[in-house]
């Protein structure tokens, strides 16, 4: 076939060339302020901590894709990242024992907790939702990127 | 009558079940589990679809509009469910990914007919 | 509000405590994670045994996820509810015990292992997967934590990721249990679209006189991806390679408790509880019959001709898997009679009895595999000179597993073969038959035991503290349930039974409130 060039085993390892690496630098933030946006409304709007985290993630991914992977080990430490989706486990984990003299889950925080209990529409309102919402966009996130990277990692056997 | 989302939703599924039983490359054993997993989620939130009149149903955002124009929202409970599968999925498609790179490793192809060394 | 309302959610809560801390524990220090687990799962294993002694006190337990009781403004259910009695809270109790033993194996018996970061986490989501099955009464929190239990069962079997073995029966294994999961999902979602609701309970309420085609339809679903899980004979072929592969702690596990907990556990739920009476119980029990007598023939029989220790064990559970499931043929079969009730029984034993036997068995093969690095039974000629602890643990699990008289697998035997003749003789032949096939399979590894020592075998020697314990403790656990066989059938596992079969009952608990 015309125009292919051979497997190397290594295209995850170089970059994308200066196109691809500036678009990406522009359109990464963009991604992030996105992700970011969609987690922190996710008692408002459609969406939530697993859409937003997933966007974030993408944004990751894109700078893996775009930068190659040497540039991305630098930036992503595995163990760090998998301590820090413990992190968003555990808040989550927390945020539901809040109300544990109710019941695992109770809404505490909305009934009569002292934040987050504004008039529903607003952002600082519903209770544990939020924290929830956060949480699970972290421990997203970080469960993304660290498959994403390990996964681009694999390939280094055959090099 | 059937509604059509139920027949879309079932030949996914058959879709799904047909790759899974004649094809023999791992990559494609993963897409057919995820069309599996689609058609059935499609079954399940076309089963909290909601219409009233010739109205559709919105989203199940409690906003204090819907309620004041009269516009039905679709079933919350169904949409629930499908995030979850589908966060499911996703963890069981990730790991099966990485199974089959390994498996890339070890049997220098993903045809799973070269995979036949456990027996007996 | 009382005291067991606040202990009950700690069912769920501890191991996942346990796992999410782990990777930031593991950043400190090893010694220091390792005790964390092992106490995160004995606190897990007492708040169940806590748990098991309220519901023996005091009948059936129902918690509310979110509020103090599941209706709120509704005059019908509208939140997670969890469900429990007898029945559950002994699965529930078998479970934690298990799971901790097999934990303290790990301690010892995976030094040597690499990505240990990860094998921790992952058998405490098992754990966590299966304890959340047995208790949960919502149909959609059944899946969740099936799909928790099993994603952590395939990454379990496939942790050993450089050799072929582990790779091959985790991608099987991987194939088997995502078609199976789609069904059972397929299923819920019928039932959901049929009745409106996915408390189990509830279902079982508006089933009663309203019986349709498509909760029909979802009964088959969820019947062929139940049967999958739990390595029913047409489609038991991913067991036996998967349960070998995996580490022997975790093999365990596997065999002693995910395929009861995420298959027997549930088929016995929704057939009893959720159906019930509505269908024609005399059909349905004969299906599942039919497919019992095969496991139990097919099983013992491939498991003569092993020469593989661990797969000969896993053989063997799919042959144990037969009788369990020839109980609750029969139970369903004979729906509410006398005999009905003691082959229920007897299934529920014998499921105790065998999570306690095969764990039993597979650490000890894990042990043999740590002192010798072989597991195939032609090098393991006279291991009973130089691992005396080991063996005569093996011959006490062996004996109970093939069902001699004074060890806790007779009684759950003996009540099976008694009802199934009762029931109809020829299935209680075949009962003994499968038996003989699972006597001459386990009398040839002791035969292999205490043969003429070979060069390998002579410089082996018992495993050290961590693996001893567990094994020990299992074996104790063994005899001394054989001691009073008697006892438990009528307080435990008849009740057990019986909460399975009242049906009404399982519904009353629900409508009677939560905390």
């Amino acid at each position: 076939m015309r125009g292919q060039r051979p497997s190397t085993g290594r295209e995850m390892e170089v970059d994308m060339g200066l196109i691809v690496k500036t678009m990406a630098r522009v359109t990464i933030p963009f991604i992030g302020i996105f992700g970011a946006y969609i987690v922190m409304h996710g008692h408002l709007t459609p969406g939530g901590g697993f859409q937003g985290g997933s966007t974030l993630a993408g944004a990751g991914i894109l700078f893996l894709v775009a930068f190659g992977l040497k540039e991305a080990e630098k930036k992503v430490n595995k163990k760090v990242y998998s301590a820090l989706e413990g992190v968003g486990g555990l808040v989550f984990l927390g945020a539901a024992l809040l109300g544990f003299s109710v019941a695992f889950f109770y809404n505490t925080l909305w009934h009569n907790g002292p934040f987050f209990n504004g008039k529903p529409g607003t952002l600082l309102s519903a209770g544990f939702l939020p924290i929830m919402n956060l949480a699970v966009g972290l421990k997203v996130f970080s469960g993304f990127v660290a498959v994403a990277v390990s996964i681009a990692a694999f390939r280094r056997w055959r090099g | 009558m059937i509604p059509f989302q139920y027949i879309t939703s079932f030949l996914l599924i058959f879709i799904g079940v047909y790759a899974l039983i004649y094809k023999r490359n791992l990559i494609k054993l993963i897409l057919a589990l995820d069309i599996i997993d689609s058609g059935v989620n499609l079954l399940l939130i076309s089963e909290g679809y909601r219409i009233a009149g010739n109205l559709p149903g919105t989203a199940p955002i409690y906003t204090g509009y819907e309620t004041l124009k009269g516009v039905p929202m679709v079933g919350p409970l169904p949409q629930a469910l499908v995030l979850t599968a589908i966060v499911i999925g996703v963890s069981v498609t990730a790991l099966a990914v990485s199974l089959a790179i390994n498996a890339y490793r070890h049997y220098g192809s993903l045809d799973i007919r070269k995979m036949r060394r456990l027996r007996g | 509000m009382s005291t067991i309302h606040t202990v009950l959610p700690l069912i769920v809560v501890l191991p996942l405590l346990g796992a999410f801390s782990s990777p930031i524990l593991d950043l400190i220090s090893r010694k220091l994670k390792e005790a964390w687990i092992l106490a995160i799962s004995a606190g897990t294993l007492g708040v169940t045994g806590y748990v098991f002694y309220y519901v023996f006190k005091n009948g059936p337990l129902l918690y509310t996820m979110g509020a103090t009781n599941p209706f709120g403004h509704a005059n019908f259910p509208i939140r997670i509810v969890w469900e429990i009695d007898m029945f559950n809270a002994l699965m529930a109790l078998t479970v934690a015990f298990v799971s901790l033993m097999a934990i303290i194996y790990s301690v010892e018996y995976m030094k040597r292992d690499t990505g240990l970061e990860k094998y921790y986490p992952l058998i405490l989501i098992l754990e966590l997967g299966m304890l959340g099955i047995v208790v949960t009464g919502d149909l959609f929190n059944f899946y969740v934590f099936l799909e928790i239990m099993s994603i952590a069962s395939y990454a379990l079997v496939a942790f050993r990721n450089d050799t072929w073995e582990g790779i091959e029966a985790g991608v099987k294994y991987m194939m088997v249990g995502a078609l199976a999961s789609s069904f059972i999902l397929l299923g819920i979602a019928l039932l959901y679209g049929q009745y409106g609701t996915l408390t189990m309970a509830y279902i079982a309420y508006k089933m009663a006189g309203h019986m349709t085609t498509t909760a029909k339809v979802a009964l088959a679903l969820l019947m062929a991806g139940l049967l999958f899980k739990s390595g029913s004979v047409p489609v038991h072929m991913w067991l036996a390679d998967a349960h070998p592969a995996a580490p022997s702690s975790v093999s365990a596990m596997l065999s002693g408790l995910v395929i009861k907990a995420g298959g027997i556990y549930i088929l016995a739920r929704i057939l009893f509880s959720i159906y019930g009476p509505s269908i024609n119980v005399r059909t349905v029990g004969w299906i599942v019959i039919i497919f019992a007598c095969l496991t139990l023939i097919v099983g013992n029989a491939m498991a003569v001709v092993q020469t593989d220790m661990k797969r000969l064990l896993a053989y063997s559970s799919v042959g144990q898997m037969g009788y369990i499931l020839l109980g609750v043929g029969i139970g369903l079969a004979a729906y509410g009679s006398n005999v009905g009730n003691l082959a229920l029984a007897g299934a529920i034993y014998h499921t105790v009895n065998h999570a306690l036997m095969k764990a039993l068995l597979f650490l000890i093969a894990g042990a043999v595999i740590h002192a010798l690095g072989t597991r195939n039974l032609n090098d393991l000629s006279g291991i009973a000179k130089t691992m005396p602890v080991t063996s005569f643990a093996f011959i006490i699990g062996a004996a109970a597993i093939i069902g001699m008289p004074p060890l806790n697998g007779f009684a759950s035997k003996w009540i099976l073969y008694e009802s199934s003749a009762l029931f109809n003789p020829v299935i209680g032949a075949i009962a003994i038959i499968g038996t003989a096939f699972c006597t001459a399979a386990y009398v040839r590894v002791i035969y292999t035991f205490f043969g003429r020592p070979n060069s390998l075998t002579m410089k082996a020697k018992d495993p050290g503290k961590s693996m001893l314990i567990p094994i020990i403790i299992l074996t104790v656990a063994i005899i001394v349930m054989g001691l009073f066989p008697w006892t438990i059938n009528k307080d435990f596992m008849l009740p057990a039974a019986k909460a399975l079969v009242n049906q009404m009952g399982y519904i009353h608990t629900l409508f009677a409130g939560g905390v």
